[in-house]
């Protein structure tokens, strides 16, 4: 395919701090890399279930191989970054002594673990006016040592400077950002990955597909941004259907974990569009799992944007590896709409809203219509939406 | 300043900008909702360049300066960010990542209009033909 002709910002930047590491086994490295940071009394903070499957044991099993000592393991890590669990996970981190911390999971640890940190960090025991400033960039500065590792391919919550913290009293989730909540060092051990279910592996990696396809449709779009999420595209259309189907394939998995990285990179600089908006909104009101909202609102989201920036999606389509030579760009944005809906149906991802129990109502769905109206991220959708699109959004997804 | 011959400008157009927005009933039930009394601090241009907004208690009242009393959002940048911003040409977020808007309290609230901006930006466009300030007008 030619460059077709985009528009970008004239004015952007891109930032991103976390050094990446990657290694089939990289966790055997955890202790020399923890002491480079300077930490001596490790804690780790991870979820029930990882500590069933002995993910979290095989990362504890290197902190003890170590000259580190592994002095806690908080692993009543809740689905998505609540406040009071957030505050729970302070006290844990300051009752244990440690100096450095280690995450293991996916999207609910990691940013529970960055607000644990910022906690620790700045010397506050309650999160909930930090989640309400939102923005936490005056006065920040460096936290101790923090190491993840991502054990779904999807949030890329290990670089991104931001975290989605579900106050459940305002039904609603907060989008807090600051400089130093991302990890040290992301490291990046594909074997740590091979017990995810099917299921979790189609819908997290969804999640990676929706951060780089919004990310590189975004009002704030830019061209490093379009390299890191255009490749992720890439990635996620080959090695998707092949992590969900052979679990073991260290390859597959492996790639779609630096996949979910690339669009945590791509859209951390450039924000996300309606989809995640609408995600957000599913998920305060009907507990929709963010991965599954995503993928449920994603191709409905494209196909109303569609005809708004067609060279992106154009391009976006190129990188799924459809042939779009001589077609037009709105034509070769239809046909990305179609390979999103195929890819899903290759992945066992069939559901629709039907299935979480949201009500086919517009009236009983208005209170979520707002909160997804007020969402931040639908600010740079490239289509403007009043609330009777996002509504006709939504009873699109119902069917 | 680039876009402001002195400190009473920008007040002028923002106070305007207000009076003229809560005429739009989305923007006015949105601000109601915000509930808090707003300090907008350009003061880095000028120690009388400022004024809140106090939309407490389902009423929104506009004047220039610092609230006598304890605002619960303080919002600190320039006044020519300030235009950029109501112009829909500032990334808020973008901003408040290279300090270039300073946030000090709750702002939860005033960020779910962030996605109000393009039609406050309209409303903007006209406030600024209304006090013949054309030549303002970013495009």
């Amino acid at each position: 395919m030619r460059y077709p002709d985009i528009n970008f910002e004239s004015f952007f930047t891109w930032a991103n701090r976390p050094r990446i590491m990657y290694s089939p086994g990289l966790r055997r490295e955890l202790g020399y890399e923890m002491a480079q940071l300077g930490a001596t009394k490790v804690v780790m903070f991870t979820d029930e279930g990882l500590v069933k499957a002995g993910v979290a044991d095989a990362v504890a099993e290197e902190v003890k191989n170590s000259a580190l000592k592994l002095v806690g393991t908080f692993d009543e890590i809740l689905q998505d970054a609540r406040i009071e669990n957030i505050n729970e996970g302070a006290e844990f981190y300051r009752k244990t002594g440690a100096d450095a911390m280690v995450a293991v999971g996916g999207g609910s640890v990691m940013d529970t673990a960055k607000a644990v940190n910022i906690l620790v960090g700045s010397g506050e025991k309650d999160f909930r006016p930090l989640a309400e400033q939102a923005g936490l960039w005056e006065g920040a500065q460096p936290l101790p040592p923090h190491v993840a590792f991502p054990t779904t391919a999807g949030t890329g919550c290990e670089v991104t400077t931001a975290m989605v913290v579900l106050d459940t009293e305002a039904r609603a989730k907060l989008q807090v950002t600051h400089p130093y909540c991302n990890s040290d060092i992301a490291m990046l051990d594909p074997e740590l990955t091979v017990r995810l279910p099917p299921k979790i592996t189609a819908s997290t990696g969804m999640d990676a597909l929706t951060h780089a396809i919004e990310g590189i449709t975004s009002t704030g779009a830019q061209p490093i941004s379009d390299a890191l999420g255009l490749h992720a595209v890439r990635l996620i259309f080959k090695y998707l259907p092949l992590a969900v189907k052979e679990p073991d394939n260290i390859d597959a998995r492996g790639n779609m974990l630096i996949a979910g990285t690339l669009a945590g990179m791509c859209f951390v600089n450039t924000m996300l569009g309606a989809a995640h908006a609408t995600a957000h909104a599913l998920g305060a009101f009907y507990g929709v799992p963010h991965g599954f909202a995503n993928a449920i609102m994603l191709p409905v989201v494209m196909d109303f944007n569609s005809e708004h920036s067609p060279e992106r999606y154009m391009m976006i389509a190129d990188a799924m590896g459809l042939d779009v030579a001589g077609k037009g760009p709105l034509q070769a944005a239809k046909e990305a709409v179609e390979a999103v809906i195929r890819l899903k149906s290759e992945i066992g991802l069939t559901e629709t809203l039907k299935d979480f129990n949201v009500p086919a109502d517009p009236e009983k769905l208005m209170p979520m219509v707002e909160l997804a109206g007020t969402d931040g991220q639908i600010s740079y959708n490239p289509r403007y939406l009043e609330e009777e699109d996002i509504l006709g959004l939504y009873m699109k997804a119902i069917q | 300043m680039e876009y402001w011959k002195d400190e009473t400008e920008p007040i002028k157009a923002f106070l305007k900008l207000f009076e003229n927005a809560s005429k739009d009933e989305e923007l006015n039930s949105g601000l109601k909702k915000v509930n808090q009394l707003i300090w907008f601090d350009y003061t880095e241009d000028g120690p009388n360049c400022s004024f809140n907004v106090d939309c407490r208690g389902g009423e929104i009242k506009v004047a220039a300066g610092k609230p006598e009393g304890k605002p619960d959002l303080v919002m600190s940048l320039s006044a020519d960010d300030a235009h950029r911003s109501w112009s829909n040409k500032l990334n808020p977020v973008m901003a408040i990542t290279r300090k270039k808007i300073r946030v000090k309290g709750s702002a939860t609230g005033l960020l779910k209009l962030a996605p109000k901006l393009k039609k406050v930006a309209v409303i903007y466009e006209k406030t600024l033909k209304e006090l013949g300030w054309e030549d303002k007008i970013m495009k």
